[in-house]
C-alpha cells in the first residue's frame, strides 16, 4: 500500500484531511451545499415521523389513547405497556430466539455468499449466469409455495418445531441475495490484484481470504446488517415452523397482540420498540464498519 | 497483511461461533407427551372476559387434579389460524385448544379428521342439556364439515352477539330519543344528521360495513333463509329482495350520511376508538367489545339489540376443540367441564363476557346484566343468524370489497351482489 | 494464461459451488419440485392429494382476478424498484460526494442511518401507523395540509379507488428508499476519490460528476438493486395486507396476495400451488433476461 492511499484511509475513517488530498482543511462549503444538507435533514425528518408516532404510542396507557388518539401526545408518560408485554409474552426469550436466527443467517449467509460469489464472480466458471439464475430461485419463489414442502420435509428429518430448521432456511434464502450482489461486485474486481498473488504462489483458498474479501469488506458489512434485519423481520416461516412458545421469535410473538377483531394499540407499539432496538442497535454497530474500509485505490 | 490475517481470524471465529450456536438451535424442538401436564392453548387477551374466566378455570383445575400442571401457552389468532392443520397433524399439537367456529375453521378440521368427536362424552357430562339448541349449530358439524351436524367438535364456554352501542350522554345534549323501534331508529339518526352528527361509526376495510349489510338483509329474512345461506339447505340467492333491500339501503344511508362515507378505508379499531372518544353516538359492533368500552368510555351509556328485527348477528363463541393427537384426553375433557360450571361461569358473566350456562342472579352489573338477558331471549327465540363471512372460505376478503364498493357508489348493487354470488357459488362444498 | 490452464483453473473453483448447491437443492430446489407436483392436484393441506393434472392451470388462465392484479403490480415495479433506486442513487451520491467531503463523514452516516430507518420496522406496525396518519379525518397528512391552508387537497386516501394505489405507492418508496441507498454508499466506498478530484480540479459540477464518475463506477450495484427490487415488488405483500388488503373493492389487489389467499384462506392449496408456479416462472424469466442484460453490460476482465 502506498503512503497516499494510507492516508485516504484515514481520511475515511476520521474525516482527518489527508495529505494532497484536499490541500489542507475541510473544503469551502458553499451555500449550495449547505442547502442541500437542509433538505437532507429534513427528509431524514420525515423518514422518521412514523417511528416518532409508535414511540408516543408505546409510552401511553390504553385509557389516553382511547380518549385521544393515536397521533396526539402522551398525557402522562407510562412504561406499563412496554413493561406488560414483555412479561406477557416471556419477551426476554423471544428476544433471545431472533437474535440467535438473525445473527446466525446472517453470519452462515454471508459465508454461503462468499463462497458462490468467488466461483462465480472471480473464477467465471462455465455457464455462471444459469447457476446465478437458479440460486436466485431461493428468493423469487413466494414463501407460502415452500411451507407445505418444508414443514414434511422438516417433520421427516425431525426438525419440526426447532430454531435450526428456520436458520438453515434462511440461510439459504439470505445468501440469494449476497450471492448475487457479491458475484456481480466481484466480476468487476480488479485482475491486478489477483494477479499479483497468484505470481506470489497463493492458492485459490489464500487469494480469497487474504486478498478479496478484505477489499470486498464493507459490502460484507451490508450484507450482514441486510440479512439480519430481513431475517429479524421475518413473520410466515417461523409462524409456521416454530410451534412453542419457547421458540417464538419477535415477529411472531407481535402477532399475538393482533386478536381476531381487537387490536391493542399501545401494547402493540410498545411490542414494536422493544423489537425495533436490537435491530437499530445491530445496524449502528455496523454502521462503522461500513465507514471503514480498504478502497480499491489500494492497487495504486 | 496482518490486518488481512486479524480479519481472517476473525471471520473464522465468527463462523465458529455461529455454527456453535446453530448447534444450541437445534435444541427445542416437539413436544413429549407427560401425563401430569395438561397442554392448553388459547389466544384471548389475559384482561379479556374469556381470559380472567380461563385462568380462574385453570386454578380449579390444578387444585382438583393435584399433580399434574396446566401447560399454557398464549398463541396468536393468525397462528392458530394459518398453522393448526399442520400443527395438529405433528407430534406438536396440544391437548386441548381454542378455536373458532364455523365451517372454513372448526368444520374443515373435522372434516380432516384432526379433531376429536366429543358427542359420547358430552351426552355423558350432560353439556347437551346446558347449550341452548341455537347455540349447539356451531359445535357439532356433519361428514362435509358443515356447521348444524350430527357430531359434537367443540364445546364454547362463552357466546357473542351484535349490539348498538350508545352514548346516553350525546342523544341528551342534541335532544334526540333514544329509538326503541326501527322507524324511531331512522328518526334518531335524521335528527342527529341535523345537528352535524354522523350517526354510526363504522370501518369499511374491516367487518362493521358487512355487518351493516347483512343486518339489513336480516330484517328482511327468515331463519329458513339464514339456513340456506349458512348451511346450505338450499340453493342461497344473494340478489334476492333481502339482499338487495340491504346493499341499497346501506349505500342510501351513506348518501344520508347516517355513515361517514370517509369511513371506507376504515379499520375497526380506529372505529371503536372514536365511539369510546364521545365522537359518534352509536356503534353496532360485537359484544367482544362490552368489556373494553366499560373500562375506557367516560361517558354515560348502554347497549340495545338492533331495533324491529327477530334476527340478528351472533353465535356461540370459539370452542374448545380436542385434537386428535391429544395424549390427555381424558384431563382435556375434565378441563372442559370446570370451565362450564357455574362457578367460571358466573365469573365470565361478570368479567363483562356472555356466559353460554351461567345463573342470571350472579351477575352483579347492570350493563351486564341486560347484555347476558338480551342475549338469552334472542338465543331462546332462534335468532342467532351468525355472520356474513362465514359460508365460504376466504369470503371475509370478498365482503369487505363489496362493502367498499357500495359505500363509493362504484356499481349497482345488483352487480356488486352478483359478484359476492359468484364466490358463494364458487366455494359452496360440493 | 494459456487456454488449458485457464480452463483447469476454472474447473477449480467449482468446489466452492458445493456448499451453496447443496443446502439450495435440499431447501429450495426439493420443495419447489414438491409445489410444482401439488400443483397438479387438488389438495387441502391435510390427507392425500387427489390428481387433477392441468386444471388449477385450466382456471388459472380464465381468472380475470388474477390478470388484472399484474395491472396493478406495473405501478407496484414503479413505486418499489425504479423510484426508490434513483432516488437512493441520487441520496448516495449526495451524501458521499457532497455531505462526507464538505461536512465528514459523522453527518453522512446519520443520515444514512434516519434513511435506511424505516427499512427496520416491522410492515405490520409500519401500515398502522400509516393508516393513522393517513386516516382521512384525524390523520396528520390532511392535519398539515390544512395547516398550510391546502384544504381541498385534504382527502381520503386509502378509501377512494383512485388515489388508494397511488397512496400505497408513496408509503412503499418510503419504506424503500433505504436499501439501495445503503448499497450504494457502500458501493462508493469503492471508488477511488482521486477520480472526483481530478474531475472538479476539470472543472465539472456535482451533476457532470454524477454522470460521468459515480454511475459509471458502481454499475454492478445498480443492476442488482434494479433486479432485486423489482423481484420483491413483483412479491409483494406486506403493506398491501396492511393497508388495504387488496382493496378498496380490489384496486389493490396484487398476485402474492391472491397467491396468499388461496394458500390459506381458502386452503385450496394446489390452485395456491399453480399461482405460485406462475408467478415463479414469470420472474425467473424476467430474471434471465435482466442477467443477461448485465452481463452484455459488463466490462470483461483484460
Amino acid at each position: 500500500m502506498t503512503e497516499r492511499s494510507a492516508g485516504t484511509i484515514a481520511a475515511r475513517a476520521g474525516g482527518v484531511p489527508a495529505l494532497g488530498r484536499r490541500g489542507g482543511g475541510k473544503r469551502r462549503r458553499g451555500p449550495s451545499a449547505y442547502a442541500t444538507l437542509v433538505a437532507l435533514v429534513a427528509l431524514a425528518a420525515v423518514m422518521l415521523i412514523p417511528f416518532a408516532v409508535v414511540l408516543l404510542n408505546a409510552v401511553k396507557t390504553p385509557e389516553d389513547y382511547s380518549a385521544n388518539g393515536p397521533l396526539a401526545p402522551p398525557e402522562r408518560v407510562s412504561f406499563e405497556a412496554i413493561t406488560g408485554f414483555w412479561e406477557r409474552v416471556g419477551f426476554g426469550q423471544v428476544l433471545l430466539n431472533s437474535a440467535l436466527i438473525s445473527g446466525s443467517v446472517a453470519v452462515l449467509a454471508v459465508l454461503l455468499s462468499v463462497l458462490n460469489a468467488y466461483a462465480l464472480g472471480i473464477g467465471r466458471i462455465k455457464g455462471r449466469m444459469w447457476v446465478l439464475a437458479v440460486l436466485l430461485l431461493a428468493n423469487t419463489l413466494p414463501q407460502e409455495s415452500l411451507v407445505y414442502p418444508l414443514y414434511y420435509l422438516s417433520k421427516q428429518v425431525g426438525l419440526y418445531d426447532t430454531r435450526l430448521s428456520v436458520i438453515i432456511v434462511f440461510t439459504v434464502i439470505q445468501s440469494a441475495f449476497g450471492t448475487y450482489l457479491l458475484s456481480s461486485v466481484l466480476g468487476a474486481f480488479p485482475r491486478p490484484l489477483l494477479e499479483a498473488a497468484r505470481i506470489d504462489g497463493a492458492g485459490r483458498w489464500r487469494v480469497l481470504w487474504q486478498v478479496v474479501v478484505p477489499v470486498i469488506r464493507p459490502t460484507l458489512a451490508v450484507l450482514a446488517v441486510f440479512f439480519f434485519v430481513w431475517t429479524w423481520n421475518e413473520f410466515l416461516i417461523p409462524l409456521v415452523f416454530l410451534v412453542g412458545n419457547d421458540n417464538q421469535t419477535v415477529s411472531v410473538a407481535l402477532g399475538v397482540l393482533q386478536g381476531q377483531r381487537l387490536m391493542d394499540a399501545t401494547m402493540s407499539s410498545a411490542a414494536s420498540l422493544l423489537g425495533l432496538l436490537p435491530t437499530v442497535v445491530f445496524f449502528l454497530i455496523f454502521q462503522r464498519t461500513l465507514s471503514r474500509g480498504l478502497t480499491a485505490g489500494a492497487v495504486k | 497483511m496482518i490486518k488481512a490475517r486479524r480479519g481472517a481470524a476473525l471471520t473464522a471465529a465468527l463462523a465458529a461461533g455461529s455454527l456453535a450456536l446453530t448447534a444450541l438451535a437445534a435444541c427445542g424442538g416437539g413436544g413429549e407427551s407427560d401425563p401430569n401436564e395438561l397442554r392448553l392453548w388459547h389466544y384471548e387477551s389475559p384482561d379479556s372476559a374469556m381470559g380472567v374466566a380461563w385462568n380462574q378455570a385453570i386454578k380449579e383445575f390444578e387444585r382438583t387434579h393435584p399433580g399434574v400442571k396446566v401447560k399454557f401457552e398464549e398463541k396468536g389468532f393468525e397462528q392458530i389460524q394459518k398453522t393448526a392443520p399442520m400443527v395438529l397433524n405433528s407430534k406438536d399439537a396440544p391437548d386441548v385448544m381454542e378455536y373458532n367456529k364455523g365451517n372454513a375453521t372448526a368444520g374443515l378440521l373435522s372434516k380432516q379428521g384432526l379433531l376429536e368427536d366429543m358427542t359420547a362424552e358430552v351426552a355423558k357430562r350432560g353439556w347437551d342439556k346446558l347449550l341452548a339448541p341455537n347455540i349447539q349449530v356451531t359445535s357439532k358439524y356433519d361428514a362435509r364439515g358443515t356447521m348444524g351436524g350430527d357430531k359434537w367438535f367443540g364445546v364454547p364456554n362463552y357466546a357473542e352477539y351484535l349490539v348498538v352501542y350508545y352514548n346516553k350522554d350525546l342523544f341528551e345534549r342534541h335532544d334526540v330519543k333514544v329509538p326503541t323501534t326501527y322507524p324511531e331508529l331512522l328518526a334518531a339518526m335524521d335528527a342527529f344528521v341535523a345537528k352535524g352528527v354522523t350517526p354510526f361509526a363504522n370501518a369499511g376495510a374491516e367487518y362493521m360495513a358487512q355487518q351493516f349489510i347483512y343486518q339489513l338483509a336480516l330484517d328482511r329474512a327468515n331463519p329458513a333463509w339464514v339456513d340456506a345461506y349458512q348451511r346450505y339447505t338450499v340453493k342461497a340467492n344473494l340478489t334476492d329482495p333481502a339482499w338487495t333491500y340491504a346493499a341499497t339501503t346501506f349505500a342510501d344511508w351513506v348518501k344520508k350520511g347516517y355513515i361517514a362515507r370517509s369511513s371506507v378505508g376504515g379499520k375497526a379499531e380506529d372505529a371503536g376508538s372514536a365511539f369510546m372518544r364521545g365522537d359518534y353516538p352509536m356503534m353496532f359492533s360485537g359484544s367482544w367489545w362490552f368489556g373494553r368500552v366499560a373500562k375506557t368510555v367516560r361517558f354515560d351509556w348502554d347497549t340495545f339489540v338492533w331495533p324491529g328485527s327477530k334476527l340478528t348477528l351472533g353465535s356461540g363463541g370459539n370452542l374448545w376443540v380436542i385434537p386428535k393427537g391429544s395424549k390427555n384426553k381424558k384431563l382435556a375433557y375434565d378441563f372442559i367441564d370446570i370451565t362450564m360450571k357455574k362457578q367460571i361461569q358466573n365469573a365470565l358473566g361478570n368479567a363483562g363476557g356472555i356466559p353460554v350456562a351461567a345463573d342470571p342472579q350472579a351477575i352483579t352489573d347492570p350493563r351486564t346484566k341486560r347484555l347476558v338477558e338480551n342475549f338469552d331471549s334472542l338465543s331462546r327465540n332462534s335468532g342467532l343468524a351468525y355472520y356474513p363471512d362465514w359460508p365460504v372460505p376466504a369470503f371475509y376478503d370478498k365482503w369487505v370489497a363489496a362493502g367498499q364498493k357500495i359505500m363509493n357508489g362504484s356499481g349497482s348493487p345488483a352487480s356488486i351482489l352478483g359478484e359476492v354470488q359468484r364466490a358463494y357459488d364458487d366455494g359452496v362444498p360440493k | 494464461m494459456t487456454a488449458t490452464t485457464w480452463r483447469r483453473d476454472r474447473l477449480g473453483y467449482l468446489p466452492y459451488l458445493v456448499p451453496g448447491l447443496a443446502l439450495f437443492t435440499g431447501v429450495i430446489g426439493v420443495p419447489f419440485a414438491m409445489n410444482v407436483a401439488v400443483s397438479l392436484t387438488e389438495w387441502d393441506g391435510v390427507g392425500t392429494p387427489a390428481w387433477a393434472a392441468l386444471a388449477n392451470y385450466r382456471e388459472l388462465a380464465g381468472d380475470g382476478e388474477f390478470w388484472s392484479s399484474f395491472r396493478n403490480n406495473v405501478l407496484v415495479i414503479v413505486a418499489m424498484a425504479i423510484v426508490p433506486t434513483g432516488i437512493g442513487l441520487v441520496l448516495a451520491a449526495l451524501l458521499t460526494d457532497l455531505v462526507d467531503r464538505h461536512f465528514g463523514p459523522r453527518p453522512a452516516s446519520v443520515l444514512r442511518a434516519c434513511l435506511y430507518l424505516p427499512q427496520v420496522l416491522p410492515v405490520v406496525i409500519a401500515g398502522v401507523v400509516w393508516s393513522w396518519l393517513l386516516d382521512p379525518d384525524d390523520g396528520a397528512v390532511n392535519a398539515v395540509l390544512g395547516a398550510v391552508g391546502l384544504d381541498a387537497l385534504a382527502h381520503d386516501w386509502l378509501g377512494d379507488p383512485a388515489t388508494a394505489l397511488w397512496t400505497v405507492m408513496v408509503v412503499m418508496v418510503w419504506v424503500q428508499i433505504g436499501f439501495p441507498l445503503v448499497v450504494f454508499m457502500s458501493g462508493l466506498q469503492r471508488v477511488d476519490p482521486s477520480l472526483y478530484e481530478a474531475a472538479e480540479i476539470d472543472g465539472a459540477s456535482w451533476a457532470r460528476r454524477f454522470r460521468h464518475v459515480t454511475v459509471p463506477q458502481i454499475r454492478p450495484e445498480i443492476f442488482v438493486v434494479l433486479l432485486w427490487t423489482t423481484i420483491a415488488a413483483l412479491k409483494v405483500f406486506g403493506p398491501i395486507y396492511v393497508l388495504t388488503k387488496g382493496g378498496p373493492g380490489g384496486a389493490t389487489n396484487v398476485p402474492s396476495y391472491y397467491s396468499y389467499q388461496n394458500f390459506f384462506d381458502k386452503t385450496d392449496v394446489g390452485y395456491g400451488a399453480a399461482i405460485s408456479t406462475v408467478l415463479t416462472l414469470i420472474i425467473v424469466a424476467l430474471t434471465v433476461v435482466f442477467l443477461r442484460a448485465q452481463n452484455a453490460a459488463e466490462p470483461e476482465p483484460s
